[in-house]
C-alpha cells in the first residue's frame, strides 16, 4: 500500500524528479567511473609488471636511511662481475646484466625535436637485452649490434615519424650521442606510455652509466625453487648490501610507483564526485521540500485521520529510495562512460590503457549504491521529518510552517555560531605566525563558514533579498516588486537554492584571489629580486657545459649564473642537533646583481667569502643567527663546517632555503660529484637588447630541445600558465557544481510557478500581460542567483585573502583581488538566473487563466 | 459623493452609451461529437451601464461561462461580445489583457488576493500593473467606503474572509474599470459578511455609478440587483427587475416547479 502509493507519487513527478535523479547521476557517476578507471589502470599495470618482473631482481643497495637520493644524481649500479655471481646461485637458469636509466633523451637530430613523451611518462634508455620476459619485441629491423645502432619502440618512432636508418640522438649530462635506428621494439603487453630506446650493452654502460657497471642484475630460475628461495639464496650469496626483490616485490613497487602517478587523476575526480554530491543533495532536499509542501494538506489528512509520523516518513522516504536506486544504476552505468573517458584521456597523453579491459569490481557497485542512495535518502528525509512534525490541523489549514519561530531561532544561533567561529579561525589563520597552522585553521574556518552560510541562508535571504530587492520595484515595476516578495516568500527554499550556487561561486572566487595572488607576488618579487634576465632551465636530462657554453657565446650575453641543488641535506647546528634544508650552491657573483634578495641581517656577499646564506623561517626554528657556526654534511662523509653569513627574509622569491658558495663546496665534493645544473641564468650585457638577445639564445639553443629560454616576461607568463593549469581544475570543478545548482534554480522555479497556478490565474485575469508575468518569473530567478552569487563572492573573498595572508611568507605577499573575475561572476550570476527561468517562464507564460483560477 | 455622482450621468445627453457591455448570438461549447457540452446557446444580453445585474440558474446551467466569455477571460464558440464601444470577440491575447487590465474589475469566489502584498498593494495591483499611478483621492474614498483604512497594510493572511472580500472589491472599484464581474463574490461569506461586502457593492452601484455583474445562487443577494437574468441550460430564460429575496426566491420556486414537471 505505502509502496504504492509511493511510486504513484514517483511518477505523478516525473518531472522533477528527473532533475533529482540527474543530480544523483551525476554524483554516482563519478564516483563509479573514477574506481572503475583507477581499477582498470591498475589492473592493466599489474598484468603488465607481472609479465615482466624477472623471478628475481638485484638492485644497487637502498640509500641509508637519512640519504635521500638526489634528483639528477647518476644512476646507482651494482658491479658488472655481479651478473656471473648471481648466475652461480642454484636455481638460476640466467642472470642478465640491465641498464636502464631516465636521465636521457631522445633528440631528432634532422629536426632538433625531442622524440617521446614531453610530459608525464618517462624517456628510457638501456641495453638491449634477451630476457625470457622482454616487454618488447623487434618488429623490424634487427637489435643493435655495434656502438652506431639503436632500437626504438614503435609508438615513440611512429609519433616522431622516425624508420629504420634514420638517426636519433641521445643526449645526457656528458653529452650529445648520435646513432642511427637499427630496429624498431613493439611492445608485446600495454604500452604504460614511456620511449623506450636500447643499446648495445658495452656501448649502454659507456654512454649512460660512464662505468662497466649495471643498474639492475635481473635473474631467471629454472623452476625447481620458489622465487622466495631464490632470494634467500641470493642473498647468502652476496651478503645483504644489494636489495633483491621476488617477481611479486618487484610488482608491488611498480604498482605503488604507477599508483602514486594515478592518485592525482583520483583525486580530482573525487572532487567533482564531492562537489556534484553535495549541491546534488541540495537539489534532492529541495526537490522534497516542495513535494512535502504541495502535499501537506495530504499529510495533514493523513495524520487528522490517525495516520502516524511514521507513515508518513515512510512514504517520503520510499519515494526517495526508489530515486536513489534508479539514480545510481543509471549513475552506475552512466561512471562506465566516464571511465572510457578518462582512460581516452590517458590515451591522448601517451598511456596506452584499452577501454576493453574495463575492470568492473564489486567495489564500484557498492560505491555507487551507497553513495546515490545515501545522498538521496538523507537529503529526503530531512523533508520529511519536518513534514510529519507538523500538527495535524496547521497542514491542513493550508501552507502552514508551524514551529516556523523555534527553528529560526534555533538556527540563527547555530548559523552565527558556526559562522562567527570560522570567521574567528580565518582570522587566526591570516595571523598565524607558522604556514603549517595557518594552513589548517584555514581549513577549518572554511569548512565552518561554508557550512554556517548554508545555515544562515534562509535569513540572509530575507535580509539580503529585501535589500537586493529594493531596486527591483523601481527598476522593473510591478513585475520587480512581485519577483522580490515572492524570492522572500519561503526563505529556506531560496537559501537551499542559492547555497548551491553559493559553494560553486564561493570555489571560483577563493581560488581566483588565490592565484591571481600567487602571480602577482611572483611577478612582484621577479621584479624586485631578479637582475638577471634570462632563466634557461632543462628537462629530463641535465644542463651540460656545452649548453652553457654556447649561452655565452650568444652576443648579447654579458655572463652566466649556474646554481646546483641539494635537496634535503643534513645539516648540524651548533647545538648538535640535526636539521634539513634544500641547499643551493651558487657562484661568488650570483647574489648581488644578479639576484637581490631582501637580507634580513647580515651581507649577501658573505656567501661567496665562504659563509652560509639561511632563510628566516629555518634561522627561527633553529635559533640560528648571523656568526652561528653549522656542519653541513654533504654525504660519503663529506662535511665542512661554515658560519651563517646571511639570513633572508622570508617570503622571498628563494624561499626559505640555504645557499652555500661553489667554491666552498668545490673544496670538499670534487666537481665529478657535485649535482648537476638544471637551470642556470644568463644576464645580457649593458645595451644590450633583451627582446633581440632573447631570439639570439633561442637560436643558438636549437640543438637543446629539452631546454627552455624564458625572458622575465615569459618566466612570469611561465608562472601564470602553472597556475591556470590549476585554476582550470577548479573551474571545471565548479562549472559541474554550477551546473547541477543551475538544475536546483530551475527545479525551485518550475515549482513554485506549479504552486502559485492560481496567483497565476488572477494576476492573468487582472490584466498582467505575458510578458510581465515572464519577467516576473525571471526577475525572481536572478534575485536567486544573484544571492547566492553575493554569499558566494563574500564567502570566496573571505577564504581567498586568509589564504593569501596564510602563504604569505611562502611568496604569496602580495594580494591582489582579481575585481574582473569577481564583475563577471555577478553578471554570469545574473545569466545563470536568466537561463534557469527560460523554462519555467515560458510554461507559466502558457498556462490557461481560466484553468489556473480553477486549480485548487 | 457628489464627485462621484459627477462622473457618471446616463441621463446626460452625448454620455456614454447606456450599455456597458452587449452579447449577441452567443455560443460556447466545449468538447466535440458525442462529448460536447453546449454551455451557453445564442445568448442575447445587454448589462446596463450603472446598474446592477445579477445572474442566476441551477448548476450547469452556464452562468459562470457567461460571465468568463463577456469578461474576456474565455473565447466564444460563435457569437460576438462588446465592452462598451469595443467588440472583444476575436480580439488578441495582448488586447484582451490590455482590455481586462483597463476596463474590467474582478472579483472571485476566493483567493482573489496574492499573498505576499498587502492589502493595499493588492488593491492598487491592477494600476501599477497598467503602470498608473492611482488617484489619491479616489482611492481614498474607495478605501473609506470599504471600511478598511486601518487595516491597509496587513497580508491577506492576517484578514477575515470578509475583509479580505472587501479588500477585493476595493481592488476592483479603484481602478475605475467599465464594469466589475464579480462570481459568487459572497459564496464563501457567512451571512453577515456576505450582507457587508452586497451592502457596499450596491452603494458603489448607487454612489459611485458603478457598472456590476454578479454571479449568485442565493436569492437574498440576488435582492440587492437592480435586474435578475436566470439561466437554465445555456439559455436566458427569464429576467426580473427591481427584485427582492422574496419575488426571487419565489421565482426559483415556480422554475423549478416547471422543470420538474
Ligand atoms: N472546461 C470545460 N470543459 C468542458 N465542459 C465545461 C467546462 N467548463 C464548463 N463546462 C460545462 O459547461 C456547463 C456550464 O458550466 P458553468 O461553469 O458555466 O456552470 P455554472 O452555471 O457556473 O455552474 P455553478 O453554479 O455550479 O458554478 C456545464 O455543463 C459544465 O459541465
Ligand atoms: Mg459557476
Amino acid at each position: 500500500m505505502l509502496l504504492r502509493t509511493s511510486l504513484r507519487s514517483f511518477f505523478a513527478h516525473k518531472g522533477r524528479m528527473a532533475l533529482s535523479l540527474i543530480a544523483v547521476v551525476l554524483s554516482v557517476a563519478f564516483v563509479s567511473g573514477t574506481l572503475v578507471f583507477s581499477n582498470t589502470a591498475t589492473s592493466t599495470f599489474s598484468k603488465l609488471f607481472a609479465a615482466t618482473a624477472s623471478d628475481i631482481s638485484v638492485q644497487p643497495p637502498k640509500p641509508a636511511d637519512d640519504e635521500e637520493p638526489q634528483a639528477g644524481d647518476k644512476p646507482a649500479t651494482v658491479p658488472a662481475p655481479l651478473a656471473q655471481q648471481v648466475a652461480s646461485v642454484p636455481g638460476v637458469k640466467t642472470a642478465i646484466g640491465q641498464v636502464m636509466v631516465g636521465n636521457a633523451i631522445l633528440v631528432n637530430p634532422a629536426t632538433n625535436k625531442l622524440v617521446g613523451p614531453t610530459s608525464g611518462a618517462p624517456t628510457l634508455v638501456g641495453n638491449w637485452t634477451d630476457t625470457p620476459r622482454n616487454p618488447v619485441k623487434i618488429t623490424s629491423g634487427h637489435v643493435p649490434q655495434n656502438s652506431g645502432e639503436l632500437v626504438l619502440d614503435a609508438d615513440t618512432a611512429k609519433k616522431a615519424g622516425l624508420g629504420i636508418g634514420d638517426k636519433v640522438r641521445v643526449d645526457n649530462a656528458t653529452g650529445q650521442h648520435p646513432y642511427t635506428i637499427a630496429g624498431i621494439a613493439t611492445f608485446t603487453t600495454t604500452n604504460p606510455g614511456a620511449a623506450l630506446a636500447f643499446l648495445d650493452t658495452a656501448t649502454a654502460q659507456q654512454v649512460l652509466l660512464g662505468e662497466q657497471a649495471y643498474t639492475s642484475v635481473e635473474a631467471f630460475g629454472d623452476g625447481s625453487r620458489s622465487n622466495d628461495r631464490l632470494k634467500a639464496d641470493t642473498l647468502a650469496e652476496l651478503g645483504s648490501r644489494y636489495q633483491v626483490k621476488t617477481a611479486a616485490e618487484q610488482k608491488a613497487d611498480n604498482t605503488k610507483a604507477i599508483g602514486s602517478g594515478l592518485d592525482f587523476m583520483k583525486y580530482a575526480m573525487l572532487g567533482f564526485a564531492g562537489i556534484s554530491l553535495i549541491v546534488g543533495g541540495f537539489l534532492i532536499i529541495n526537490t522534497f521540500s516542495m513535494l512535502v509542501a504541495q502535499r501537506t494538506r495530504e499529510i495533514g489528512l493523513l495524520r487528522a485521520i490517525g495516520g502516524s509520523r511514521r507513515q508518513v516518513n515512510g512514504s517520503v522516504l520510499v519515494e526517495a529510495l526508489i530515486l536513489g536506486v534508479l539514480g545510481s544504476t543509471l549513475g552506475v552505468a552512466v561512471g562506465l562512460g566516464v571511465a572510457v573517458g578518462l582512460i581516452k584521456l590517458m590515451n591522448a597523453i601517451g598511456m596506452d590503457l584499452k577501454a576493453s579491459d574495463l575492470e568492473v569490481g564489486p567495489d564500484v557497485f557498492v560505491a555507487g549504491y551507497a553513495v546515490g542512495i545515501l545522498i538521496t535518502v538523507v537529503a529526503a528525509w530531512i523533508p520529511a521529518r519536518r513534514a510529519s512534525r507538523i500538527a495535524p490541523m496547521a497542514a491542513l489549514r493550508d501552507h502552514g510552517t508551524p514551529a516556523e519561530a523555534r527553528s529560526n531561532l534555533v538556527r540563527t544561533v547555530l548559523g552565527v555560531l558556526l559562522t562567527g567561529g570560522g570567521a574567528g579561525l580565518l582570522v587566526l589563520a591570516g595571523t598565524a605566525d607558522r604556514a603549517g597552522t595557518g594552513g589548517q585553521l584555514l581549513g577549518l574556518g572554511l569548512l565552518l563558514t561554508l557550512i554556517g552560510f548554508v545555515v544562515l541562508g534562509p535569513l540572509l535571504a530575507t535580509v539580503v533579498i529585501k535589500v537586493l530587492g529594493a531596486l527591483l520595484p523601481a527598476l522593473f515595476g510591478p513585475s520587480g516588486k512581485l519577483a522580490q516578495r515572492n524570492a522572500m516568500r519561503n526563505p529556506r527554499r531560496t537559501g537551499a537554492t542559492a547555497a548551491a550556487l553559493m559553494i560553486g561561486l564561493a570555489l571560483v572566487i577563493g581560488s581566483s584571489v588565490f592565484s591571481s595572488s600567487a602571480v602577482s607576488s611572483a611577478s612582484v618579487q621577479i621584479d624586485r629580486s631578479v637582475g638577471v634576465d634570462y632563466i634557461i632551465s632543462g628537462g629530463q636530462a641535465p644542463v651540460t657545459a656545452e649548453m652553457m657554453d654556447a649561452v655565452k657565446r650568444t652576443p648579447g650575453i654579458d655572463h652566466v649564473t649556474t646554481q646546483e641543488n641539494l635537496l634535503r641535506t643534513k645539516v648540524q647546528l651548533p647545538g648538535g642537533q640535526n636539521a634539513r634544508t634544500d641547499l643551493t650552491a651558487v657562484p661568488a657573483s650570483f647574489f648581488g646583481s644578479d639576484f637581490h634578495p631582501t637580507v634580513s641581517s647580515g651581507a649577501m656577499d658573505s656567501i661567496g667569502r665562504g659563509s652560509l646564506g639561511i632563510g628566516e623561517t629555518f634561522a627561527e626554528d633553529h635559533g640560528l643567527k648571523v656568526g652561528d657556526r653549522v656542519t653541513v654534511d654533504y654525504g660519503k662523509g663529506r662535511t665542512q663546517t661554515l658560519p651563517v653569513g646571511v639570513v633572508f627574509q622570508k617570503g622571498g622569491l628563494l624561499g626559505d632555503g640555504s645557499f652555500v658558495g661553489l667554491d666552498a663546496l668545490a673544496q670538499v665534493v670534487p666537481a665529478a660529484e657535485q649535482p648537476p645544473v638544471w637551470t642556470f641564468f644568463a644576464k645580457a650585457a649593458p645595451g644590450a637588447d633583451v627582446g633581440r638577445t632573447l631570439t639570439a639564445l633561442q637560436e643558438a639553443l636549437q640543438q637543446y630541445p629539452q631546454l627552455t629560454v624564458k625572458d622575465q616576461a615569459g618566466y612570469k607568463e611561465l608562472v601564470q600558465s602553472q597556475v591556470n593549469t590549476l585554476l582550470y581544475l577548479i573551474y571545471g570543478l565548479v562549472g559541474l557544481s554550477i551546473t547541477v545548482a543551475v538544475l536546483g534554480v530551475v527545479n525551485t522555479l518550475a515549482l513554485s510557478v506549479v504552486e502559485r497556478t492560481r496567483e497565476i490565474g488572477l494576476l492573468r485575469a487582472i490584466g498582467i500581460s505575458r510578458r510581465q508575468l515572464r519577467r516576473m518569473i525571471r526577475l525572481e530567478s536572478v534575485v536567486i542567483a544573484l544571492f547566492g552569487a553575493v554569499l558566494g563572492t563574500g564567502l570566496g573573498l573571505a577564504w581567498g585573502v586568509t589564504a593569501q595572508r596564510v602563504l604569505r611568507d611562502q611568496g604569496l605577499g602580495t594580494l591582489s583581488v582579481p575585481t574582473t573575475t569577481v564583475v563577471v561572476t555577478l553578471v554570469s550570476s545574473v545569466v545563470i538566473g536568466l537561463v534557469a527561468a527560460l523554462v519555467p517562464a515560458f510554461r507559466a507564460g502558457r498556462m490557461n487563466v481560466l484553468a489556473a483560477i480553477a486549480t485548487d | 459623493m457628489t464627485t462621484a455622482a459627477a462622473v457618471y450621468d446616463p441621463q446626460l445627453p452625448g454620455g456614454p452609451s447606456a450599455v456597458a457591455a452587449t452579447a449577441r448570438q452567443v455560443t460556447k461549447a466545449y468538447g466535440s461529437g458525442e462529448t460536447r457540452v453546449t454551455a451557453l446557446d445564442a445568448v442575447d444580453v445587454d448589462i446596463q451601464r450603472g446598474r446592477f445585474t445579477a445572474i442566476m440558474g441551477p448548476s450547469g446551467s452556464g452562468k459562470s461561462t457567461l460571465m468568463h466569455c463577456l469578461a474576456g477571460l474565455d473565447t466564444v464558440s460563435s457569437g460576438r461580445i462588446w465592452i462598451g464601444d469595443t467588440e472583444i470577440t476575436g480580439l488578441r491575447d495582448k488586447q484582451l489583457t490590455r482590455l481586462r487590465r483597463d476596463k474590467i474589475g474582478f472579483i472571485f469566489q476566493a483567493f482573489n488576493l496574492l499573498p505576499t502584498l498587502n492589502a493595499l498593494e493588492n488593491i492598487t495591483l491592477p494600476m501599477d500593473i497598467a503602470g498608473r499611478r492611482p488617484d489619491q483621492a479616489w482611492l481614498d474614498q474607495v478605501v473609506e467606503t470599504v471600511g478598511l483604512a486601518g487595516r491597509l497594510k496587513h497580508r491577506p493572511t492576517q484578514l477575515s474572509g470578509g475583509q479580505q472580500q472587501r479588500v477585493a472589491v476595493a481592488r476592483a472599484l479603484a481602478a475605475r474599470p467599465e464594469i466589475i464581474f464579480g462570481d459568487e463574490p459572497t459564496g464563501n461569506l457567512d451571512s453577515r459578511a456576505g450582507a457587508e461586502v452586497l451592502t457596499f457593492l450596491r452603494r458603489s452601484v448607487d454612489e459611485l455609478g458603478q457598472t456590476m455583474v454578479m454571479v449568485t445562487h442565493d436569492p437574498v443577494a440576488a435582492g440587492y440587483a437592480d435586474r435578475v437574468l436566470f439561466l437554465a441550460d445555456g439559455v436566458i430564460v427569464d429576467e426580473m427587475h427591481a427584485p427582492t429575496a422574496d419575488s426571487v426566491l419565489e421565482r426559483m420556486r415556480r422554475f423549478d416547479g416547471k422543470r420538474t414537471s
